[in-house]
């Protein structure tokens, strides 16, 4: 009797998922560079590349046995600081115009994921003729 | 949530860059507020400074103003010895608020706060489209 063969399911829904998590986190990074455009010494950060995130994805956090513990890694967890093309005096190092086209670019990029995300869901109800 | 951080940390951006504004309302409304008595100060311009802080209740850091401080230069000095606020040699201190200053300052908060504004926008259409998923 043949075996169906396995189905890479989860697979996928658990990478759109694991995408759309660093769409989200990136996306509040770039908030905080935005709303820190101004800060005297803020340097701009982004979030390490997402192949980089995925494989970092299966480590554990760190335990939490306080209530006074911080959470493993704060903001700053997972973000790099970007390289500005321009200081300003006060040392500021956020262009807004990168800042809002990386919005931009996140903002489609999680677009797509949904897309697929959906996409995939609906081929499911299909096979289940929903 | 990171993307309710995201419009969290948009919406104090916009907070901040609005009490900017409002201080540079506050330096243009009062461009021409001398003392009233002899040897009186005038008006001292206010600048704004904002830092980047860890805030509890959200759980991430954000921006906020720091200090509201006055503009220490030099005040300038007008001769009109009938001035009520006129010194011995008939000099009378005016604000040190230029309003070329001001503008240019007030178009960077206007910046500032449409950009905050526009990545604000753009995380919401995100949580509309990850909630839209449910449907």
């Amino acid at each position: 009797m043949d075996r169906p063969t396995d189905f890479p399911v989860t697979d996928l829904f658990a990478l759109a998922e694991r995408r759309m998590a660093w769409l989200e986190q990136r996306q509040a990074t770039l908030a905080h560079n935005v709303a820190n455009a101004n800060t005297p010494g803020f340097h701009a950060r982004d979030s390490a590349p997402f192949a980089a995130a995925l494989a970092q994805a299966g480590r554990l956090p760190l335990a939490q046995s306080s209530a006074l513990h911080l959470a493993g890694g704060g903001p700053a967890a997972g973000t790099i600081a970007t390289r500005g093309h321009e200081r300003t005096a006060s040392g500021n190092t956020v262009t807004l115009e990168d800042e809002l086209s990386k919005v931009a670019d996140t903002a489609s990029s999680q677009d797509l994921a949904v897309s697929l995300f959906r996409k995939y869901g609906g081929l499911f109800r299909t096979a289940l003729g929903r | 949530m990171d993307i309710e951080k995201a419009l969290a940390v948009s919406a104090r951006g916009m907070n901040a860059q609005t009490a900017r504004l409002r201080t540079i309302a506050e330096n243009l409304a009062n461009q021409d507020t001398t003392g009233s008595t002899p040897g009186a100060a005038p008006y001292r311009r206010k600048v704004v400074t904002f830092e980047n802080r860890m805030d509890q209740a959200l759980g991430t850091e954000a921006v906020r103003v720091k200090s509201i401080m006055p503009d220490r230069s030099q005040l300038p000095e007008r001769f009109d010895p009938s001035h009520p606020a006129a010194d011995a040699r008939g000099y009378v201190r005016t604000p040190n608020v230029n309003s070329f200053v001001e503008v240019m300052d007030m178009r960077e908060a206007q910046r500032g706060y449409s950009a905050n504004l526009n990545v604000l926008e753009v995380t919401r259409g995100m949580l509309t489209r990850t909630i839209e998923l449910l449907k």
